[in-house]
């Protein structure tokens, strides 16, 4: 290929070889400014993803850490700055040749009518086919892989209309995980699923890491969950970094409070120990009055009061 | 790279699991690729029955518009006449307006049905068919245009329809910019709303000579097909077949959605104007040939695909624009004895209960419109 002699940049990625599995996947951006028309949404962003890690990016509604997330998978052409895999300008590589390499789920994809599982797991292997290159055993075979890690092969045979929510999205990352790719960016693929989808989807990622050493990015709403399954955190407010690196020293109630405008109190998560987040809100307060009025509960009071300090 | 070297999960190692976490997880079922070729082949089995069936019927269709109606010719006398005998009184009827009007309907048809699929397809809609978003009537008003306002007549008439539709498709894309599908399709209606009053308006102000030979961009008719006309919508399909089924690997890819196909590596604006181009000209050929047979590209899609256990189909929905066409034209020639309705009529007439009919149907079946 052509392009693969081309000069690296001195700003290009700076490689963490600390997986030892995959080192060259890495996806880097540098003074990156994205936007939708006039409006800017990210502005001079510089961030690179740990090759072989899982990053989940975190953030209020609006703080544009899906603009970010599209961005980086060349979904949306950068005002200035450019998005860097493997030392290479994501927007310079044949986009098929990048699709090789880099897989992204969009936010609530739609499927076409009555499409069967298969067939649609099957449409991530395009960008390993050509005009002369057709279907191969191979791509049989990663499209059994995928169906098999995503726990959707007894689907295989059925329509996509007829499946439920949780169902459909493990569906939809079969056909990212298909593709076969170093890297992997997932938006908010837990929208829509039951807490126990949710964790469902989030291991099937988090396994296929493990396994096979990809570089995962996933922007989630849950931070608890990011906490729990995030090698390194990114939290983002208004278009920027506000903090990043492993969650257990990035997430703070100082930083929920920053970054959510919310009062938190944060522990050690029971099962695993990472940073468990716990909101206090409004009721806090209000059960801690009702329950001073009565003068009974002197325990709840003295919970919260505990918890404010 | 494949993931299928290690089956076990090593997830459950390494939590201390809570009450049932890993334990209680029933094993999964797998497939492996050669279950998946042999699964493949079965939808793939139902199209091509399907596909030959629908083949089956379009031929038969042709066979009877040609043989049948209120001028009925044998089959040995058809061949004969095949072969370049004449015979008297059968042989005009039969070589200069049955064979002709029946094959242009058939070719008509099927340009109308694939053009309609890969509008609908390209854009989520089932609206989104080049006879309601306006281009089939930008050609109509282009050929008008031209025989009233500039005297042109014949292959004159079909250039200006052609360039018509491109314009106005230009015209539609330019208004409706980042404006999504949806936007689209509501700009494509009103243009198609100003291109009809245009006809209307121009209809008014043509001499009775030119009124004739206008009826046609009315409605859609067959009545005035001759073997040019034949032969230049054969030559273009002849083309663009090719070209849709090269498209169709991209519009297989824009319809999961523009995010999704250029995650896919499939190159979106190239392969959505490549769609355009072509869909445009699989609506304005026919149209210059055979005037907006109304409701064939709405209609071909949507029954294609539910023939097709839900999926859209080009070669099927070719062949059922096709099937459409022949039937209604029979209908149309032979409904009232001694006029030949436009086919227009027939299919606008059995069209819009037909489309009620598929939504009601469907919405039952919980798929959706």
């Amino acid at each position: 290929m052509a392009f693969a002699a081309s000069t690296r940049p001195a700003a290009g990625p700076v490689q963490q070889d600390r997986s030892g599995q995959n080192p060259a996947a890495t996806l880097s951006a540098s003074g990156l400014s994205l936007g939708y028309g006039d409006r800017a949404i990210v502005e001079g962003l510089d961030v690179e993803l740990p090759a072989g890690k899982v990053t989940i990016i975190v953030g209020a509604n609006a703080c544009g850490k899906s603009t970010l997330l599209r961005g980086l998978a060349r979904l949306l052409k950068p005002g200035s700055g450019v998005v860097h895999l493997k030392g290479e300008d994501i927007h310079k590589v044949p986009t098929r040749t990048l699709a090789r390499q880099l897989g992204i789920l969009p936010q609530t994809p739609t499927a076409p009518d009555g499409i069967s599982v298969a067939d649609l797991v099957g449409r991530g292997r395009s960008p390993h086919q050509g005009w002369f290159r057709q279907w191969t055993p191979a791509d049989d075979d990663a499209v059994a892989a995928a169906l098999n890690v995503t726990g959707t092969a007894e689907l295989a045979g059925r329509s996509i209309d007829e499946l439920s929510g949780g169902q459909r999205q493990r569906v939809w990352i079969a056909m990212a995980l298909a593709q076969e790719t170093d890297v992997l960016l997932l938006d908010e693929p837990t929208t829509y699923l039951d807490l126990a989808h949710q964790v469902e989807v989030l291991d099937v990622v988090s396994e296929l890491n493990a396994r096979r050493g990809i570089t995962v990015a996933i922007v989630l709403h849950d931070l608890n969950l990011a906490a729990r399954y995030a090698d390194h955190l990114i939290a983002m407010k208004a278009g920027s970094i506000v903090a990043q690196g492993v969650p257990s020293e990035v997430l703070t109630a100082g930083l929920v409070q920053e970054v959510f405008g919310l009062e938190s109190v944060v522990v050690a998560d029971p099962v695993v120990g990472t940073p468990l987040v716990v909101p206090i809100g409004r009721r806090a307060a209000l059960l801690a009055d009702a329950a001073a009025q009565r003068l009974s509960e002197v325990e709840v009071v003295g919970a919260v009061e505990g918890v404010r300090e | 790279m494949s993931l299928m070297e290690k089956d076990t999960l090593p997830a459950a190692a390494g939590s201390p699991a809570g009450p049932g976490a890993a334990a209680g997880r029933p094993a999964l079922p797998k497939v492996d690729g050669a279950w998946l070729r042999q699964a493949r082949k079965a939808p793939h089995r139902r199209r091509a029955w399907i596909t030959g069936g629908m083949s089956v019927l379009v031929f038969g269709l042709l066979a009877v518009n040609v043989l049948l109606g209120s001028f009925t010719v044998t089959i040995p006398d058809f061949l004969a006449m095949l072969g370049g005998e004449n015979i008297p009184g059968a042989s005009f009827i039969v070589m200069e307006n049955k064979l002709p009007q029946a094959l242009l309907g058939l070719l008509a048809g099927a340009s109308f049905g694939m053009a309609g699929t890969v509008f609908q397809t390209m854009l989520r809609n089932p609206l989104a068919s080049p006879d309601i978003i306006g281009i089939s009537y930008g050609a109509s008003a282009a050929a008008v245009t031209a025989v009233v306002l500039f005297g042109i007549r014949g292959a004159g008439v079909s250039v200006a329809a052609i360039v018509g539709a491109l314009l106005v498709a230009l015209l539609i894309s330019l208004l409706a910019r980042g404006r999504g599908g949806t936007g689209l399709i509501l700009v494509g209606i009103g243009a198609a709303a100003f291109m009809q009053a245009v006809v209307t308006f121009l209809m008014s102000r043509a001499d009775i000579s030119n009124a004739q030979e206008l009826m046609v961009w009315l409605t859609g008719s067959l009545n005035s097909a001759n073997w040019e006309r034949v032969a230049v919508l054969a030559v273009a399909l002849l083309v663009l077949v090719p070209l849709v089924a090269v498209g169709g690997r991209e519009l297989r890819g824009l319809s999961l959605g523009d995010d999704t196909a250029a995650g896919l590596g499939f190159n979106v604006p190239r392969a959505r104007l490549l769609l355009i181009v072509l869909g445009v000209l699989l609506a304005a050929f026919p149209t210059a040939a055979a005037g907006p047979i109304a409701f064939v590209a709405f209609l071909s899609g949507p029954i294609a695909k539910r023939l097709n256990g839900g999926a859209a189909s080009l070669p099927l929905s070719g062949l059922v624009g096709a099937a459409i066409v022949l039937a209604a034209h029979f209908v149309a020639v032979n409904a009232v004895p001694g006029t030949s309705l436009p086919v227009g009529v027939v299919t606008g007439a059995l069209g819009a209960p037909f489309l009620l009919w598929l939504l009601i149907s469907s919405n039952r079946a919980n798929q959706g419109g």
